[in-house]
């Protein structure tokens, strides 16, 4: 009981999130904007908890919980990295005009529960609790997501997302119930010195292998690996705008975390053999993200597939398994949240100016002119998209650049049975995607700055019928919450770009500090 | 804060004044774009004085630490090789910038990108930092893709992505060459003057491989052969200011690359792939100048003629002599003005008539006598006049490569002669002959445009009459690289 202290955070904001469920019964539907300030307050109250305690520690290992989950530095910055967008979600939700006021309540809680799920999942080193931890996640998302009840895409994208989180969370427990066959227990380090127990899982046999197979295809279910990755477009797509931008982080990351963890240090793929099969997995995600990405014209869909490349990026640190390769992977993953979030926000911008009788949607049409509407929104999101890209002097070029590094240096320092070549492949894989991912994220920025404004919905009208010239173009004006969130963002992503030291230094401390 | 520094990110300070002015203050945000990157051309110019010439050192050094954790610092100087680019660049911007005075659309993001891009370009000839390199080298890339497809012609929009994408991939490889040498340094180290330091226990097929990554990126830059396909058509559709920074510095930092980079840092690479270099350059020469001659686009034409030019470049690198060398760093400080003053000048008559096609003029030179002279003299110069400046650059060229490569200097002379001929070709065409009574109209150059001709036409002058303020530049620098690897 004495180490419970750690659980404070996981333990407040679940009590936070039970109060918005309370609250929600007592504030009136038009005071409902309350609850969103409720909601943000709590990640930020749990975010200080997490921050105090790393300040407390110092950077040094914290203890294990009983052997069922591990407080380390590692699991604190994914933890940090998940309250910041849940944080800027809510901001985005605060501006967004279609959800249900009278559900407020419902909406925060659930987004509460899914950030103290993702809290928990990168924590865990125990299977069933990892298990519990992405059901928790799983359920409350796939309310989020089909939250616009009148929308039937949110409706089909909701229940194609659920279909395929049962099935991925059918494969994971039936790899979980292997691992135990094999095992003797659930835990993923040795229960009784509470270190790794690498020297045992030599000897398992494919029992386990195919228990850590199984596993690792239920991560890569919800961390959108090709080609597990069908559900993402429509789910997506048909989700509420800050849902989306949501889901295409936060779980994203915390599954991201958990993989590093099982992968990378409990039971490293190399030992397993996985590789190869994880570089084959990486080279896949990344190019059929960004190569079907190439021929969307919904910017929802768009983004969806990006992300799906982004993963595709990070995966590379896990595949090269070494320090920098960890290092990458906590670097991307914080960086990724915000040029991801930021690119949402400007989305929403644009996309929910429709929704007020605008002239918004989420087509690509939709960003024509937009330098002139809002030269302010199209720079930034120009800014996200060449650091998704990767391009310098940007945030994004700093995670690319650490992951393409951790794949050389795995390549130079190749042995057993793994060839160099699967390396150095890798790395050129990557850098030919970011160039590929150019084309469709400059495709956005053609949209913005070489075409005219137009009057919506896709039909340019003739300029001649009186239509809108481009000075005519009606100015795009945001609320504060999303100027709030898109001024975090970028300066994220342009503080991280130009002076990404103090980043990498906190990086550096806190890997080599893995139980 | 150092010279260096400041001339390099002055420019950036005007693009985000430009930014924070609104976009109706026209005319603010002409004469703030002119200070910064006059201010920036004035503290170039004034290193000329204070620059030692005895050296091959690295001069006016600044050094922190950028993020020390993984070794990458902010690392700026200049030698020989790089100053002469450092003032052309300031030089050439300045001078795009008065031209562009007459851009009418969307003038404050025109020079908010203009600006950026000066900053890019600025930093690549000054850093010596591998990485710091690098991320100026992108940084070349946004502001160019929105100059050529907001500002450019009918194909603007494919002409843009094709420069963006062709150069990002060249550059992503350069980006991994980097890391790879970064690893194979011990201690690892990004630094340029470290890797540049003689390092015989490379071994070959490492050197071979980085330099190849290297090579790509900058060869997509220059273009050589047969990587140049982007060239002619950004060129064709860029506004004119900006044709004229694409040719006269952003083809530079391919060539600079390859000197600065490869040939110091990879040398066993770069002697292996010197065969084949020596034949791109042929190739250049004579399939660039061949092209220029097909052309009836006097932009077009311009624009292969530039390929032909730095296959120049590239002969005399490979001539391995300190005359090839200084060769070619003439022949791109000479390219730069005299290309510059081409392409202002198919400006001039494109803003008019509308048209560039070298067969719809004729007569002009009676009706347009200065702009006949001023464009009579770029050509004359650039296809190598005695006594204007495009003679020196490439006669070093020639000369230099000419004791290692005798029968590949001989070949490359046909190229000299198919230059003079579509030069000689279109200014038969468009000045002489009868004049043609549709452009009786066209006014001849006017103040704005003398003011951006007239600083390259008479450095193009001085200094083919009198090169040795260049190459007194350049010369301490050159010597020091060729005696390297004797």
């Amino acid at each position: 009981m004495q180490n419970l202290g750690l659980l404070a955070p996981e333990i407040a904001l679940s009590l936070l999130g039970l109060g918005l469920m309370l609250a929600d019964l007592l504030i009136p539907g038009k005071s409902s904007k309350l609850l969103y300030h409720f909601a943000w307050f709590a990640a930020a109250a749990a975010l200080a908890l997490i921050a105090r305690g790393l300040s407390v520690s110092g950077g040094l290992p914290l203890p294990v919980v009983g052997g069922l989950w591990v407080v380390d530095p590692m699991s604190q910055f994914f933890k940090l990295a998940v309250l910041l967008s849940v944080i800027m979600t809510v901001m985005l939700c605060l501006e967004y005009g279609q959800l249900p006021p009278a559900q407020a309540g419902t909406f925060c809680a659930l987004l509460i529960f899914s950030a103290v799920g993702m809290m928990l999942l990168v924590s865990a080193t125990d299977l069933l609790l990892v298990f519990v931890a992405l059901e928790l996640i799983s359920v409350s998302s796939f309310v989020l997501a089909g939250f616009e009840r009148r929308n039937h895409k949110s409706n089909e994208g909701a229940i194609k997302y659920f279909l395929f989180g049962a099935f991925s969370s059918a494969i994971m427990i039936y790899g979980i119930s292997l691992y135990y066959g094999a095992m003797g227990t659930t835990r993923l380090i040795d229960p009784q010195s509470a270190g790794l127990w690498l020297p045992a899982l030599q000897a398992k046999g494919p029992a386990f292998t195919l228990a850590m197979l199984f596993i690792l295809l239920g991560f890569g279910f919800k961390a959108a690996m090709a080609p597990m990755h069908f559900w993402v477009p429509d789910a997506y797509e048909g989700a509420p705008l800050p849902v989306t931008a949501f889901l295409s982080v936060a779980p994203k990351i915390a599954t991201i975390g958990v993989l590093a963890r099982v992968y990378m240090v409990l039971v490293p793929a190399a030992g397993l053999g996985f590789t190869t099969l994880l570089a084959l997995l990486a080279m896949l995600t990344m190019t059929v993200g960004n190569t079907v990405a190439i021929f969307q014209d919904n910017v929802k869909r768009l983004l969806a597939y990006s992300s799906i490349a982004q993963a595709g990026y990070i995966l590379i640190g896990i595949v090269a398994a070494n320090a920098l390769g960890l290092e990458g992977v906590l670097i991307y993953s914080l960086v990724y949240v915000a040029m991801n979030l930021g690119a949402f926000a400007v989305v929403q911008a644009v996309g929910d100016d429709g929704a007020r009788g605008g002239m918004g949607s989420y087509e690509l049409a939709a960003f024509d002119g937009l330098s002139r509407r809002s030269l302010a929104l199209a720079l930034l999101m120009t800014v996200f998209l060449l650091s998704l890209a990767g391009l310098p002097p940007l945030a994004g070029f700093i995670g690319k650049f650490y992951l393409f590094a951790a794949a050389l240096s795995a390549g130079r320092s190749a042995s057993g049975g793994v060839s160099p070549a699967v390396f150095y492949g890798l790395a050129v894989v990557g850098v030919l995607n970011s160039v590929v991912s150019v084309y469709y994220y400059m495709k956005i920025a053609y949209h913005m700055f070489f075409l005219p404004a137009h009057s919506g919905k896709g039909e340019r009208l003739p300029s001649k019928d009186g239509g809108p010239s481009p000075a005519a173009a009606p100015v795009l004006h945001a609320g504060p919450y999303l100027y709030g969130c898109l001024a975090v963002a970028a300066a994220a992503v342009l503080y991280f770009g130009i002076y990404p030291d103090p980043l990498i230094a906190n990086v550096k401390l806190s890997v080599p500090n893995l139980p | 804060m150092n010279i260096l520094s400041l001339i390099t990110f002055l420019p950036l300070a005007g693009a985000l004044l430009v930014l924070a002015l609104p976009k109706e203050k026209e005319r603010t945000v002409q004469i703030v774009s002119l200070v910064f990157s006059g201010l920036s051309l004035v503290l170039s110019g004034a290193l000329f004085f204070l620059f030692n010439r005895q050296t091959a050192d690295m001069q006016f050094v600044e050094r922190l630490p950028w993020i020390p954790s993984i070794g990458v610092q902010y690392f700026m100087g200049v030698d020989g090789l790089s100053y002469p680019l450092i003032l052309l660049t300031t030089l050439l911007t300045f001078v795009s910038l008065i031209a562009s005075l007459n851009i009418k659309n969307r003038i404050k993001e025109y020079f908010f990108w203009f600006l950026i891009l000066e900053v890019g370009m600025l930093g690549v000839f000054a850093s010596l930092d591998l990485v710091l390199f690098y991320v100026f080298w992108e940084i070349t890339l946004v502001p160019m893709y929105f100059l050529i497809g907001i500002w450019g012609g009918p194909k603007k929009e494919y002409a843009a992505i094709k420069f963006f994408l062709y150069t990002l991939t060249g550059s992503v490889f350069m980006l991994l060459g980097i890391l790879a040498v970064y690893f194979k340094s011990s201690p690892h180290t990004f630094d340029l003057l470290i890797l540049l330091q003689p390092h015989a226990n490379w071994e070959r097929n490492f050197q071979i491989l980085i330099f190849l990554a290297f090579y790509l990126g900058f060869a997509v830059k220059i273009p050589a052969f047969p990587f140049h396909t982007w060239l002619p058509l950004a060129h064709v559709e860029a506004p004119t200011a900006v044709s004229v920074v694409l040719a006269a510095v952003l083809l530079k930092m391919g060539v600079y690359g390859i000197m600065r980079v490869s040939y110091g840092m990879l040398p066993l690479g770069f002697h292996w792939f010197l065969p084949f270099l020596v034949v791109i350059a042929v190739i250049n020469i004579i399939y660039g100048a061949l092209c220029a001659m097909a052309q009836d686009d006097m932009k077009k034409m311009v624009a292969y003629s530039s390929i032909n030019h730095m296959g120049y470049c590239l002969l005399g690198i490979a001539g391995l002599t300190a005359t090839g060398f200084s060769g070619a760093v003439l022949e791109m400080v000479n390219h730069g003005l005299i290309t510059g003053a081409l392409f202002l000048l198919v400006g001039v008559i494109y803003d008019r008539a509308h048209t560039r096609d070298i067969k719809a003029f004729g007569g002009l030179a009676a009706k347009l006598p200065v702009y006949a002279g001023l464009m009579s003299l770029a050509c004359f110069a650039s296809l190598g006049l005695p006594g204007l400046a495009g003679f020196w650059g490439e006669l070093l060229c020639f000369v230099g490569a000419f004791p290692r490569w005798k029968v590949y200097t001989g070949v490359s002379v046909i190229g000299l002669l198919v230059t003079t001929a579509f030069f000689l070709r279109m200014l038969e065409k468009v000045f002489l002959g009868p004049f043609n009574e549709k452009w009786k109209d066209l006014a001849d150059v006017d103040a704005r445009e003398l003011c951006a001709l007239l600083p390259l036409v008479v450095l193009t002058i001085y200094l083919g009459i009198y090169p040795k303020p260049a190459l007194d530049l350049i010369n301490a620098t050159v010597g020091h690289m060729a005696g390297l690897f004797k």
